[in-house]
């Protein structure tokens, strides 16, 4: 960026652009462990002063990278090619709250656990609660649209965007959407900008949608002898016609990272566990929980456990949500893949990965989403074997082959950021791709948001 | 920055922002070089030889309060608070450490005698320059402007210290050897008296530990190494010789020095290794001691009933989370108190002392530690008791400025208050 770039943001900002390297470098990296350097880190209040940095941007010509938590985990918020990284950390106010619409207006700061909390004083439910959801935003959550736990009942984020403010990449200040449950009015551009990833919009406020609080919620922890009963155990659920709010599958790698977490003892063969939680009328629940143990059993669980009270409960989410940043115990480098595949195909696809592990002599972690097919392979390296690398390149090309296959996508919820941008034309062809880049540029004439993200021959990395 | 040991610490951040949930300090900051994760990056591009200020980057590690709960929080394990410390002791030593600094850890801190010089120099310097302000709660000075101390009440430092009121032949032997701490014996030394009065309630021999050296925290955390060891080898040499069957401390940031960062300025190979192992083992926290040895059996019943709620606790950070020892102070509370004692809102929430910070950035401190004081108050207490010398420093200061009626104690105290009922 040019001094004159700089000099007018700091008019804009004040104190509160900082462009010392010490506070670049704290911008320089998100959940993915690759680093690029901004040339300046901002901190607006107000969609204006968004809204004025994107005009300097076309002026001057520098990139402009919006940023919430920086969990990202396919490098969305990496400032690949410098430019000025856009902190929305301290636009984090909860606007409204309406009990009587069930719609909450919030700023893209607002960290997602937050407004769940805020929902639930009120007898209200936002259901999307990624397992980041302590520290994400909802900025960061509508732009790549998150999904979590509870998508298997609940649907992601997407499905509670009512309406949004962005400032595009013309620095046009846009409102799309609308505040009622339902509105057809023209091209939907609330879902345009959900999902992509901070390049066509950066998201100034969000009109989002509540339900009411589920009663009471019951959690359980079964333990299979492996990946393929754990998944088995998945569909016999689903056909018992109960849909859980959380069916998450964790294979025995990933429980041993996180057993410390929880105080946890596995039973001797344990080769995966299944956290199932259901929520509901108190009646219904209780009910739930004994069918579901039931079916677990019936599908060759080891031990089934259920969680008594609520600390028994967050003792188990707890462990679900530290495995992510923890198999990092296993070898240093994560190559984090969040695949989807039909859930009847889940078992094929274990079968598939505990293969590729055994050909390729690579060490494969996965847990996930099981309950709507969503799986996190992580495939752990040790970053500093040239041959091993190679093998996980490929073993990671295969996996994205092999979902495609099955009728699944490259990811579910993760984003394409850099990280899967080499991959994309394999799921949506060249056609798809070519009309994605015709809306960027509607939204983005100059190529300043973002710039680098989701689309190939922009990619700055490849891996 | 060089060192390998530190890389090796920090290769362990996944840098997933977990840390971000439950900084202390993130709230005030808002910004990325105020967490874990931005530190740990800071350092990281440190080692890497990236063209970094280490002024800077010392500035930055400084801004943390080492409340140890992005550690306790961290998926991975990352020993943050290690990490900061052996980062700041690395600037240190490419920038120097201020040299106030150097003579009060270097020189005073050691010797028991040239501490006691130094305070009793702090103590006329206050009376010379500080003027006395009205509180319910005890007297405090004011200190003035010039000094940049504005606005802080500081405790009037009494004559005497502990040790020094003790007869000379006063609990000098015995199987179990108080650790007073240099707070509790000369600011608040009505604490270290409690300790003991309450202690010989066991039936055990106590002696007090009158030669210790300073336990070395606050040298350590300010990145001076070289004099913390000194006193680490010190007391454990001290402590080898004395041969206590115990060691009872209580204050937490004391007790955390011996039990957990002792061994990283004694490492394996160090010839007083198994020296510290065994004084490590054999020191416990107060609450522990006062539950364990049956002090609390011979307490009166407290009396019941009308002031339910109006005794809280404070969970000292080292103590409560990264010693893990809560639960012994509330049980010995409720033998003391009763019903009086009920958990407050936030119990577990940093006081914003921090040691160096509080004087580093007293105002941002100070926020910190009002909104417990609020939430103290909110709940109803009117009397906070604790276990760590940094927090009542804090918590007294706090309450003189926003809540003058509310009490802040040592567990002893009460302790000592229900024994007096007998
Ligand atoms: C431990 C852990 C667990 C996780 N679990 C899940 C999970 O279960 N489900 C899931 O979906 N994800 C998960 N993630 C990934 C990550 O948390 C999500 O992608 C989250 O939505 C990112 O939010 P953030 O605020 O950190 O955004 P960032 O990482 O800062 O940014 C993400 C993207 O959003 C863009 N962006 C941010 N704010 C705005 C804005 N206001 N307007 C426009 N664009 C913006 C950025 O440019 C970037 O492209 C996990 C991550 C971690 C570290
Ligand atoms: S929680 Fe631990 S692993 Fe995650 S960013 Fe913080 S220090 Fe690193
Ligand atoms: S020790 Fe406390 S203040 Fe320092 S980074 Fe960790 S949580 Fe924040
Ligand atoms: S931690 Fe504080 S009270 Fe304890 S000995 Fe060291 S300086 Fe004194």
């Amino acid at each position: 960026m040019t001094e004159n770039a700089i000099s007018a943001l700091r008019a804009i900002f004040g104190e509160r652009l900082r462009t010392s390297l010490e506070d670049r470098i704290c911008y320089s990296y998100d959940a993915t462990g690759k680093e690029f350097l901004p040339d300046a880190v901002a901190w607006p209040l107000n969609p204006e002063e968004i809204r004025r940095t994107v005009l300097l941007a076309n002026e001057h010509l520098f990139p402009v990278v919006p940023r919430g938590a920086g969990s990202g985990f396919s490098g969305g918020s990496l400032p690949v090619r410098g430019g000025v990284v856009i902190s929305t950390e301290r636009m984090d106010r909860i606007l409204s709250i309406d009990s009587e619409n069930l719609v909450a207006v919030v700023e893209p700061g607002v960290v997602t656990e937050r407004l769940k909390e805020e929902a639930k004083k009120q007898g209200l439910y936002y259901p999307p609660d990624p397992a980041s959801l302590k520290f994400c935003t909802i900025g960061g959550n509508l732009a790549e649209c998150a999904g979590g736990m509870c998508a298997v009942k609940y649907g992601v984020t997407r499905d509670y965007v009512l309406g949004l403010e962005a400032v595009l990449g013309t620095g046009e200040l846009v409102r799309t959407g609308v505040c009622t449950v339902k509105g057809v009015v023209g091209y939907d551009l609330t879902r345009m900008l959900v999902g992509s990833e901070g390049t066509l919009g950066i998201i100034t406020k969000a009109t989002l949608k509540l339900i009411p609080l589920p009663e009471t919620a019951a959690t359980l922890l079964a333990f299979f002898p492996s990946n393929e009963k754990g998944a088995r155990a998945v569909a016999g659920i689903v056909q018992e016609r109960i849909t859980p709010c959380a069916l998450e599958l964790m294979d025995r790698t990933a429980v041993e990272c996180v057993r410390r977490m929880a105080d946890l003892s596995l039973p001797e063969g344990t080769g995966c566990a299944l956290l199932i939680e259901v929520d509901g009328l108190e009646a219904s629940v209780a009910r739930e929980a004994d069918r579901v143990e039931e079916a677990c059993l019936r599908f060759g669980a080891i031990e089934v456990r259920k969680a008594a009270d609520a600390a028994g409960r967050d003792n188990l989410w707890k462990l679900r949500r530290s495995i992510s940043p923890a198999v990092r115990q296993v070898n240093p480098v994560k190559i984090n893949e969040d695949i989807v595949v039909p859930r009847s195909r889940l078992v094929e696809m274990f079968a598939f990965l505990s293969d590729l592990s055994e050909r390729q002599d690579l060490k494969i972690v996965n847990f996930g989403h099981a309950g709507d097919g969503n799986i996190h392979v992580n495939i752990m390296i040790s970053g500093k074997d040239e041959d091993e690398r190679g093998r996980a390149d490929k073993a990671v090309e295969a996996v994205f082959r092999k979902t495609v296959e099955l009728g699944g996508t490259i990811s579910g919820e993760h984003g394409i950021g850099i990280a899967k941008a080499p991959y994309m034309e394999m799921e949506v062809g060249p056609l798809g791709v070519s009309v994605m880049k015709r809306l960027k540029n509607c939204f983005d004439p100059n190529g300043i948001l973002n710039p680098g993200k989701i689309f190939l021959e922009e990619s700055a990395v490849r891996r | 920055m060089r060192d390998d040991e530190l890389r090796a610490l920090t290769g362990a951040c996944a840098k997933c922002g977990t840390c971000r949930t439950v900084c202390t300090l993130y709230p005030e900051r808002k910004a990325e070089i105020s967490v874990a994760r931005g530190k740990i990056a800071l350092i990281d591009a440190s080692l890497e030889g990236k063209d970094t200020n280490l002024d800077a980057v010392q500035e930055a590690l400084a801004d943390c309060l080492l409340c140890g709960r992005c550690e306790r929080a961290c998926p991975n394990q990352v020993l943050v608070e290690e990490i900061i410390m052996k980062g700041r002791a690395d600037a240190a030593r490419g920038i120097g450490i201020p040299a106030w600094k150097q003579v009060v850890f270097g020189r005073v801190m050691p010797s028991p005698k040239g501490r006691e010089a130094a305070v009793s120099a702090a103590a006329a310097a206050q009376r010379l320059f500080a003027r006395e302000i009205p509180s319910a709660s005890g007297l405090h000075y004011r200190f003035p402007e010039k000094f940049g101390l504005s606005g802080r009440t500081v405790p009037k430092l009494p004559k005497k210290g502990f040790i020094a009121s003790l007869k000379p032949k006063e609990a000098v032997s015995g199987d179990v050897l108080l650790f007073v701490g240099c707070v509790f014996d000369h600011v608040f030394p009505q604490v270290g008296r409690a300790s003991y009065e309450t202690m010989k309630i066991s039936g055990s021999d106590i002696a007090v530990f009158r030669d210790a050296a300073c336990c070395g925290l606050p040298a350590m955390v300010s990145g001076d190494r070289d004099a913390s060891l000194r006193c680490a080898e010190e007391n454990i040499r001290r402590l080898r010789a004395a041969e206590p069957e115990k060691i009872v401390f209580p204050c937490g940031s004391c007790l955390l020095m011996f039990k957990r960062n002792l061994f990283s300025l004694i490492p394996e190979k160090h010839e007083l290794r198994s020296d510290a192992v065994e004084v490590s083992n054999r020191c416990v926290d107060y609450a522990g001691f006062i539950l364990g040895s049956g002090v609390v059996s011979r307490l009166p019943d407290p009396p019941e009933g009308e002031k339910v709620g109006e005794i809280g606790y404070h969970d000292p950070c080292h103590l409560t989370g990264t010693l893990g020892k809560g639960q012994e102070a509330r049980e010995v509370l409720r033998e003391a108190v009763g019903s009086s004692f009920a958990e407050m809102k936030g119990a577990d929430l940093c006081c914003g002392y921090g040691g160096t910070f509080n004087i580093r950035d007293y105002p941002t401190s100070a926020r910190i530690g009002r909104n417990k004081i609020s939430a103290a108050a909110e709940g109803g207490a009117k009397v906070v008791a604790t276990a760590c010398s940094g927090c009542i420093l804090q918590l007294r200061d706090m309450a003189a400025r926003t809540d003058p009626g509310m009490e802040i104690v040592h567990l002893a105290e009460l302790v000592a208050k229900a024994l007096s009922r007998r």
